[in-house]
């Protein structure tokens, strides 16, 4: 599912069978493989890894959430953007959902599109800003990271007694707690370690994974990643394509953030505040590049499961909260230096076979 | 007769360019915040204890700013800017509380730590080529993490007390602190605009391919660039040691925005190849007097946020326009009579 508009050199490399890169340069393949050990050599340790009502189940809710944070960042990154307020972005979403419980008393379908559309308004916002003032997404994402922080707990000490919105309509315990075992056809029934949460993630990946490699929006939005100035040239409105991606972006946040607050049950200021790591985590371990014009929705879902995995299993092994941080750190720096060598070692090879 | 006239168009001319620069603009801004509060607060706020106050807790913010204003001159990001103050303040803490090491020797060794670890992300970068972005995100977190480690969920305050007093010493109540940090301003101000070393970081900055054309290894200067900034951050956090009453591992969580916030509204460019040391301290500045605004009125900690974040973006959608002004007036100059 990886889409990429590839400088005009490495496009021939890839389409004749003469001289591909190697199978062991697909990185997404690599990451599979990595999960899939990784998850084994955890289970064989601490076989209290596998309990799949336990440990299966919040791990995938973690991942299925932060997946679609990933790929928000990653509808930034498809045009060579970043979005620094994923986190706030989320919050800020998530406010809209609670007080559309709380005050307004909505269904649950009805909150989550208040959500999503609050997400989407403050995204295409920011998206205005970087595309009228051709200022730099950065700084732009970075303010409105300041400023939604401010604005998010301003509303919430305002509008609630402790901070948080504590009313839940029909259906969101559901969400939080059931997962596949609670659907069954017959007598047959879905693992209980897959949380019904996933819903979300599958469609927006889904989604993007369509509108990235089957649509011609995808490809502009790529392109416009890729190189700017080529993409204006051939036509493309690229203020337009920037404002759809930070569109999108502040969109999947939002629901990454109602995710959450569905996750841990109550609408609270503080949701989204560690997102900001992960989301670029998963999305640049994935694959997708920071300079733009290469996105793997694959690729991030594989990226945030291999974080999750790694932080769970140290977790489990008796590795303290303090020292987590540290390890995933290095391992940011260590698989992009990998990959790097990787690249580089390959590139060496196709360039002598030819 | 004449040549006084002419002098004094000539400085007529040269205040009417300074009044459009954003160092006026913000000085003006300065001045005039700092007037509103003294009328707010009816006249207490230019008393000695509370401008002793006001100037105790500007100094790290204006070093913090100059730490990213350094990286930004290469055209590179500092995310650790945070981290590395927490950690390095937490390191110098522990040093004196718990190993019993002299105030200078446990200064110094965060000192050398900061530096070493700007030196290190420095090389990460150069070395491995990937995105300085991403390798001082990775820093940070693993800065967090080390920092976590070292203090865990405790605050250590039971360190040397020379270094506290030296924190709280304020002469003519004018802060030790905020004279280090005006210092450092002034020495990197005198080493970026007038050495050659710092020329090598602004054309390293400003365009890439032309230094390397001219001779100037843009490697080196990245490295530079990070160690400085590394220098700065651990000025900032010994400056944090000293004024406040104890390190624990917040310290340095809310570092991050307010070190783009003051360069950016200073007029610095992110692309690299401009510095205005000036207009980052007057930024920091802005930014405290919102703070003491906010605490003047005593309201919601969160309105400083929003409101740095509404100026941040002010700023840059402001400057836009200017630039877009300027272009239109001054498009047409080059060829008078032309076919416009």
């Amino acid at each position: 599912m990886t889409t990429s508009v590839s400088p005009p050199d490495t496009v021939p490399k890839e389409r004749t069978a003469g001289h591909r890169m190697p199978f062991w340069v697909n990185q997404r393949l690599g990451l599979l493989v990595l999960v899939i050990a990784l998850s084994v050599l955890f289970g064989v340790v601490r076989p209290a890894f596998l309990d799949q009502r336990l440990v299966l189940f919040p791990l995938l809710r973690d991942v299925a959430t932060l997946t679609v944070v990933a790929l928000a960042q990653m509808a930034a990154l498809s045009v060579g953007h970043m979005n620094l307020a994923v986190g706030r972005m989320a919050a800020f979403g998530a406010m809209f959902a609670g007080i559309g419980y709380d005050k307004l008393h909505l269904p649950m379908q009805a909150g989550l599109l208040l959500c999503l559309a609050a997400g989407a308004a403050i995204g295409a916002v920011t998206g205005w800003l970087i595309a009228r003032t051709g200022v730099s997404s950065f700084v732009v994402t970075l303010a409105t990271d300041f400023a939604l922080l401010g604005l998010v707990s301003l509303m919430y000490s305002a509008l609630t007694e402790d901070a948080a919105f504590t009313t839940r309509p029909a259906g969101v315990d559901a969400l939080r707690s059931y997962s596949l075992a609670d659907i069954c056809a017959g007598p047959v029934c879905g693992s209980p370690a897959v949380p019904q949460l996933a819903q979300f993630t599958v469609l927006a990946m889904l989604g993007l994974g369509f509108l990235y490699g089957g649509t011609r929006v995808g490809r502009e939005l790529l392109l416009t990643g890729a190189n700017p100035a080529a993409a204006e040239l051939s036509g493309i409105p690229t203020g337009r394509r920037v404002l759809l991606a930070h569109t999108l972006s502040g969109l999947l946040a939002a629901l990454a953030g109602f995710m959450a607050a569905a996750g841990t049950g109550t609408f609270r200021a503080s949701i989204g505040d560690d997102f900001m790591l992960p989301s670029f985590l998963g999305a640049v371990l994935g694959g997708t590049l920071l300079t733009g014009g290469v996105v793997s929705v694959l690729g991030t879902l594989l990226g945030t499961a291999l974080v999750g995995v790694i932080r769970k299993g140290l977790d489990l092994l008796g590795v303290g909260l303090e020292s987590l941080n540290i390890y995933l750190g290095c391992i940011l720096l260590l698989a992009l230096s990998a990959d790097r060598i990787r690249t580089v070692v390959s590139y060496r090879k196709v360039v002598r076979s030819t | 007769m004449s040549t006084m006239l002419d002098q004094q168009g000539r400085a007529a001319a040269v205040l009417r360019r300074f009044s459009r620069t954003t160092t006026a603009m913000l000085l003006l801004v300065v001045v005039a915040g700092a007037v509103a509060l003294e009328v707010a607060s009816s006249g207490s706020f230019f008393e000695g204890s509370s401008v002793r106050v006001f100037l105790q807790y500007l100094a790290t913010p204006i070093l913090i700013g100059l730490a990213q204003m350094v990286a930004l001159c290469v055209g590179q990001l500092n995310l650790a800017v945070g981290a590395l103050g927490g950690f390095t303040a937490c390191l110098t803490g522990v040093l004196m509380a718990d190993h019993g090491v002299p105030a200078v020797v446990a200064v110094g060794a965060g000192l050398v730590t900061a530096t070493a670890v700007g030196l290190v992300t420095g090389l990460a970068i150069v070395a491995t080529r990937i995105n300085g972005f991403i390798v001082t995100l990775a820093t940070m977190t693993i800065l967090l993490g080390a920092q976590y480690r070292l203090v865990g969920t405790r605050t250590v305050d039971g360190y040397s007390a020379t270094l506290r007093d030296l924190g709280s010493a304020a002469p003519l109540d004018i802060p030790l602190v905020f004279v280090t940090a005006i210092g450092a301003a002034v020495l990197l101000g005198a080493v970026m605009y007038r050495t050659v070393a710092g020329r090598r970081l602004l054309a390293a900055g400003g365009n890439p391919l032309a230094a390397r054309l001219s001779g100037i290894s843009t490697d080196r200067q990245i490295v530079a660039a990070h160690t400085l900034s590394g220098l700065l951050v651990g000025v900032a956090a010994v400056t944090a040691t000293a004024s406040l009453p104890g390190v624990n591992r917040s310290v340095g969580g809310d570092w991050l925005l307010p070190s783009f916030a003051a360069p950016i509204i200073g007029g610095v460019a992110l692309t690299g190849g401009s510095i205005a040391v000036f207009g980052t301290v007057l930024a920091a500045f802005v930014t405290r007097l919102i703070d003491a605004a906010r605490a003047q009125f005593s309201l919601d900690p969160s309105w400083v946020n929003l409101l740095i974040g509404l100026v941040v973006l002010g700023t840059v959608a402001g400057g836009h326009l200017h630039q877009t002004r300027l272009a239109r007036t001054t498009a047409p100059s080059p060829q008078p009579g032309g076919a416009r």
